[in-house]
């Protein structure tokens, strides 16, 4: 279950990445080889037969790229503006996520984005992280959902 | 905020109406990320804003059209993202108006606007392209 849970996430953030900012050469990782100083976390809350969160960790280079790849303009910081379009981005994969859940018979709904870090109170049965490679940085995924 | 040939769905005035909308939006990304003070690019940021705010609308209603036309399958579920969209533009419009005109809003606004129309081009509305073509029906226009 962990394991089907955690390819839609890599695919839905292939796809996305490469229609969105032209980025290909995309590669997962085990969840170690991330190494970040200055993040941005951003949480989806999921609700439905799955319980839970995903937290997209977005190093500020990697959110900088981003930004700059969609908009054409140089960003410097990671603000509001920057902010907003990362969670946007991982809005649209969660969204997408949820489509090919759906086809498996997992019917899933997400909350909006908030700006927070996982809360490591909480026991999860279907827990996974990963890195995902990509030419402008990494980006990690930590997965934690409950069946409902 | 660059248009590519990759985002055109071979429906002229649809195909137009996307590039105006990018042109649009990128000029008002440019006005908001200006080095210049708030009180300086306000008024151009509001004009802006009250443009997309009609053109939106207007390229929605005209995208519908042409989906109904071609009896595109998607035709509920792409309405109901356009209208989830509308009501995002109008609450965040309506709060940015009693706020006084707050910078933050509106740089909130921008980042999620750029990833937004970037996303429901490129994916979204790539669909009713895929569509058309399958079904033989790229030459209708709206």
């Amino acid at each position: 279950m962990t394991a089907s849970l955690y390819e839609p996430f890599l695919e839905a953030t292939r796809n996305v990445f490469q229609l969105m900012l032209d980025l290909s050469d995309i590669s997962d990782q085990p969840a170690e080889e991330f190494v970040c100083d200055d993040e941005l976390d951003i949480s989806i809350g999921v609700v439905g037969d799955l319980v839970g969160e995903v937290i997209y960790r977005f190093p500020h280079t990697t959110s900088l790229g981003m930004v700059n790849i969609m908009s054409g303009m140089e960003m410097s910081s990671v603000d509001d503006f920057v902010t907003s379009a990362i969670s946007e981005i991982a809005n649209i994969i969660s969204g997408n996520v949820l489509t090919m859940l759906a086809g498996n018979n997992l019917n899933c709904d997400i909350l909006p984005p908030a700006l927070r870090k996982p809360n490591d109170s909480l026991e999860y049965t279907l827990r996974t992280a990963c890195c995902i490679s990509t030419s402008i940085g990494n980006v990690f995924l930590d997965i934690r959902l409950n069946q409902a | 905020m660059l248009w590519k040939d990759k985002y055109e769905l071979g429906v002229s005035i649809v195909d137009e109406q996307h590039k105006e909308l990018f042109q649009r939006v990128d000029e008002f990304m440019r006005t908001l990320r200006s080095s210049a003070s708030w009180d300086e690019k306000v008024l151009h940021v509001n004009e802006t804003l009250e443009f997309m705010k009609g053109y939106v609308v207007e390229h929605f209603r005209d995208e519908e059209e042409y989906q109904q036309k071609i009896g595109y399958p998607g035709y509920e579920a792409h309405k109901k993202i356009h209208t989830d969209m509308v009501n995002y533009v109008l609450q965040v419009s309506a709060e940015y108006e009693s706020s006084g005109f707050n910078e933050q809003l509106m740089q909130q606004f921008g980042g999620k606007l750029l990833a937004w129309l970037i996303n429901h081009v490129a994916a979204e509305d790539q669909r009713i392209a895929n569509y058309a073509i399958e079904q033989g029906v790229t030459g209708v226009d709206c």
